[in-house]
């Protein structure tokens, strides 16, 4: 391939960029001005100093983790199954995925709490355990969209079925095949599904408000109540507290044994 | 369940005698079960009344009165706001998305611009309702960040020339901050796939890039790149807290008519906003069958 | 006082009771009540934002009072989400399950008929106005406010307006807001509202037409802004003329305080007093919790608590009589004249106007 200088490339990021940016900019200005007159931190002062800001991020951060985890021991073997040996039932499931899209979170809440009120078949919400895991399975059931569509692309561009031929013809039995063979060669794919997942939960409010558990997304909420400033501190502080948990997920999930932890600067070519 | 080899695409040697077959079949279907008992326990076992209430009245008698009214003007016009505006926000943020992926994947640029567009999309994906509205009110509002620096630095009139963010064109501007996003995410996989060696290949044919990517690009990643649309579409249709924050209330997608019987402090209907979920739901229903179709035609060539 | 006294307060307020009929006003045991609130442990709310009527200090209040632990659900929930929150939980009795609810005048009758509450009367049941509560004790009158407007000085730098009629003025071009769609949210209808009454309108479906006749001419005129009006966005510049509640726009002020500067305004031309209703929910897991929050607000602790967050609270012109208000509470509130013309509209009268909102909006405004 020839190897003259990529314009083309190099103008597509930069004007992608500037429009991700610019708007975080306008934000992060204003959020500057809650003193009049000036440019400062006010804003940011006034939200550390609120005791559940500490509390609330590390129940929702906790609470994604194990939101993809789930999703992705659900939603990987059952996107493998159904490409390889039942894809009759490929558009059903392909359409359950998509429900979560449809469906507003406020009816699915209250339908848990219906189903799994203290008075039914499986008292979920009598005790706090339980309504922890029924948010938690809340957050899967809204990310499943993303997360199997993820998953579902990464699977189409590998060959499953030479890759399972191959390990069944080495003697591995179908759960090997998932857990060794598959599973490391659609991490990639995973690794988006679960920054979709992570950042759906951390900031859900519905969900976590209904139910009443102490989640970051009510927080926000309460705090952006009446005030100006507040909230677009808010929401530049929670964007770059979920991206550097994204860049921290990408360097654990993609670091292959021996791996340098930070990238050569000089390299041109995608790994 | 009959012997139904031929529907899996992995080649397990010689057909196996009758009551292997059974037995193979049988753990296929246990290999989704876990999936299924998900879905029915958490997904559709919850929103069952849902259904159910749309043929409801407010007293729980049977009716059909709900349904009927979807068919209302007002509500009609609603849904055809919603199918246009979901079209065209998907169709912005597929290609934008393509473009971008097509850029920083596969572009020769550095890994670390990879990367750092990959983590950034994972946040930007869901950054949406009153931050993502006030963001761009704030950018491209009448008094935002980049139309004042506009009028101070380059003399135009961002708003005298016709442009206003509060219209349909500004609102999916606004959809594509999370569609581009969500595109690029799903759709590197798929881009990753590409193998080079097709590239060399076509390379050594004599082929141009143009050619390569309309015979051999384009060709492998059409059934994925309709999957994403879909999602796009759906993802855009069902999106309320970015509309009500922009628009207040001069835009009447489905979403904010649900929000006005479900939610709200004045209308309180709320079977007939189950009625117009069950026909989000009919909606979502069609649009999957024509990706089916399409799908089915892209993948043709595929085994 | 000695016992003997005690008995005979007792027999004549039980014969006073035995009397008055229809408004059965017993007097309630707060000792036992007490008790048993304490043995049940916790009330749990439903759309109490702390800044709206300072319901923060009302709540910590109420805490610091009794000692019991307070559960606060969803604070952005409507009057809607209330009623069907109540609904959702009848089988549960799990923290998720409100007790109490304050809702939109109109969504009390609707919770009577669904049988979502239980009837109740506190201690200080005969100085709210009867036409505030439901002679059955179903649901009673908290608080009220008018429909004001803000105005951000830092744009608006020379006079600002005082009624709705100024505000067809050109030079406010692009700054006119409601607070939202008002078809969804009650300060949005009550702000069409007023402004038809300011128009003109006689009541309910009249003043509807009024008020969508007027926010359409404003639209056309370039004046009206789609945006719904918040705080984030009055700072901003994008909606700086914004009608909302008097008690909202107040508590802004403060919240901003003086970033930027504004002025409130009673319009001049149409003032409309919106009232909303407390109810106990039938499957309360805590009845007698909700009880003795209903007596610790309607008490004038907790009505003086309202009051400071610029709320007139139900019983306000009892308290008045009695003296009882601190006059530097009565000194922040806008000047009592311009509540004096306040209309509160009736339950007909709302329910005439949301279905022309209903029917007409969405043509009128081109929303579609």
């Amino acid at each position: 391939m020839k190897k003259t200088f990529p314009v083309g490339a190099v103008l597509t990021a930069l004007f992608a960029a500037s429009f991700f940016i610019v708007p975080l900019i306008a934000t992060f200005y204003f959020s500057l001005k809650m003193t009049r007159g000036e440019l400062g931190f006010a804003a940011y002062a006034s939200v550390f100093n609120s005791a559940a800001f500490l509390n609330t991020i590390v129940y929702s951060t906790v609470a994604s983790l194990i939101a993809i985890l789930i999703g992705a021991v659900i939603i990987v073997p059952t996107a493998y199954w159904v490409r390889l040996k039942v894809p009759k039932l490929r558009p059903i499931v392909e359409f359950i995925s998509l429900l979560p899209l449809i469906v507003p979170p406020v009816v699915l809440v209250f339908g848990y709490i219906r189903l799994f009120g203290s008075n039914s078949w499986l008292p979920l919400t009598s005790s706090t355990f339980g309504t922890d895991l029924l948010l938690v399975i809340g957050y899967v059931v809204l990310s499943m969209p993303y997360m199997f569509r993820a998953v579902d692309n990464g699977m189409a561009a590998i060959d499953i079925a030479t890759l399972t031929e191959a390990a069944e013809s080495l003697g591995a039995s179908r759960l090997r095949t998932i857990v060794t063979v598959i599973f490391p060669n659609v991490r990639a794919a995973i690794i988006s599904g679960a920054f979709l997942t992570f950042s759906i939960s951390l900031g859900e409010f519905v969900l976590a408000s209904l139910l009443n558990r102490p989640a970051f997304g009510p927080y926000l909420v309460q705090l952006g109540q009446d005030r100006a400033y507040e909230p677009a501190a808010l929401a530049i502080m929670s964007f770059g507290f979920t991206w550097g948990c994204m860049v921290l997920m990408q360097l654990f999930a993609t670091k292959k044994p021996g791996q340098r932890w930070l990238p050569r600067f000089a390299q041109r070519t995608t790994p | 369940m009959t012997l139904d080899v031929s529907a899996s695409t992995a080649d397990l040697g010689a057909p196996a005698p009758r009551t292997r077959a059974v037995r193979v079949t049988d753990w296929n279907w246990l290999g989704v079960t876990p999936f299924f008992l998900f879905a029915f326990l958490f997904l559709i076992g919850p929103v069952l009344y849902l259904v159910v209430g749309a043929f409801q009245n407010a007293e729980g008698a049977f009716t059909f009165a709900n349904i009927i009214e979807l068919g209302s003007p007002n509500i009609a016009a609603s849904f055809s706001l919603s199918i246009r505006l979901s079209l065209l926000s998907a169709l912005m943020g597929a290609v934008a998305g393509l473009l971008l992926g097509h850029a920083v994947i596969l572009g020769g640029l550095p890994v670390w611009v990879r990367n750092a567009f990959t983590t950034f999309s994972g946040v930007a994906s869901n950054f949406a309702g009153v931050p993502l509205a006030f963001a761009f009110i704030a950018t491209l509002g009448r008094l935002g960040l980049v139309t004042v620096l506009l009028r101070d630095l380059f003399g135009i009139d961002l708003y005298a020339s016709g442009f206003n963010l509060f219209s349909f064109v500004g609102l999916s501007i606004v959809y594509l901050y999370f569609q581009l996003p969500l595109m690029f995410l799903i759709i590197a996989p798929a881009l990753d796939g590409l193998k080079t060696e097709w590239r060399e290949a076509a390379e050594i044919l004599g082929a141009s890039r143009r050619q390569y990517w309309q015979m051999v690009g384009l060709p492998v990643l059409t059934p994925t790149i309709l999957g994403c649309f879909l999602l796009l579409f759906a993802n855009a249709f069902g999106t309320l807290a970015t509309v009500y924050a922009l628009m207040g209330s001069g835009f009447d997608v489905v979403p904010i008519v649900l929000f006005q019987q479900i939610r709200g402090n004045v209308l309180y209907n709320p079977n007939l906003g189950y009625a117009l979920a069950l026909g989000m739901v009919v909606i979502m229903g069609v649009s999957n069958t024509l990706y089916l179709i399409l799908r089915n035609r892209a993948e043709r060539w595929q085994k | 006082m000695t016992s003997n006294t005690l008995k005979v307060l007792g027999m004549t307020t039980a014969m006073a009771a035995a009397f008055t009929g229809v408004a059965q006003a017993q007097t309630v045991d707060m000792d036992a009540l007490i008790a048993a609130a304490k043995a049940e442990g916790t009330l749990t709310t439903i759309a109490l934002p702390h800044d709206w009527c300072n319901y923060g200090a009302v709540i910590e209040g109420f805490k610091a009072k009794y000692g019991l632990e307070v559960n606060e659900l969803n604070p952005n929930a409507g009057s809607a989400d209330e009623l069907e929150a109540i609904k959702a939980n009848k089988d549960n009795t799990g923290p998720q399950a409100p007790d109490v609810i304050d809702v939109g005048l109109s969504f009390g009758p609707a919770a009577k008929a669904e049988g979502l509450i239980q009837p109740y009367k506190v201690s200080t049941w005969d100085t709210i106005p009867d036409s505030a509560k439901d002679a059955e004790g179903y649901w009673y009158g908290d608080y009220y406010g008018v429909l004001a407007i803000a105005v951000n000085k830092d744009v608006i730098t020379d006079a600002s307006p005082t009624s709705f009629a100024d505000l067809k003025d050109p030079k406010y071009a692009n700054m006119v807001a409601i607070p939202g769609d008002p078809r969804t949210g009650n300060s949005s209808m009550m702000s069409l509202y007023a402004a038809g009454t300011a128009m003109g309108g006689k009541g309910g479906a009249e003043t509807a037409t009024a008020g969508i006749a007027y926010l359409k001419e404003l639209k056309t005129a370039g004046n009206f802004v789609d945006v719904g009006g918040s705080a984030q966005n009055f700072a901003q510049g994008t909606t700086p003329i914004m009608m909302d509640w008097d008690y909202n726009v107040l508590a802004m002020r403060d919240k901003l305080a003086g970033n930027p500067p504004m002025d409130i305004v009673i319009p001049s031309d149409g003032v409309i007093a919106g009232v909303y209703v407390q109810a106990i929910s039938a499957y309360a897991p805590h009845p007698n919790a909700a009880k003795l929050w209903m007596e610790y607000l309607y008490s004038d602790e907790g009505q003086l608590g309202w009051l400071s967050g610029y709320c007139h609270p139900i019983r306000f012109n009892d308290m008045v009589a009695r003296g009882v208000i601190p006059a530097d509470l009565m000194a922040k509130l806008p000047p009592a004249e311009a509540y004096e013309k306040a209309i509160f509209p009736t339950l007909d009268e709302q329910s005439a106007a949301k279905a022309v909102v209903a029917e007409t909006w969405a043509t009128e405004m081109g929303a579609n």
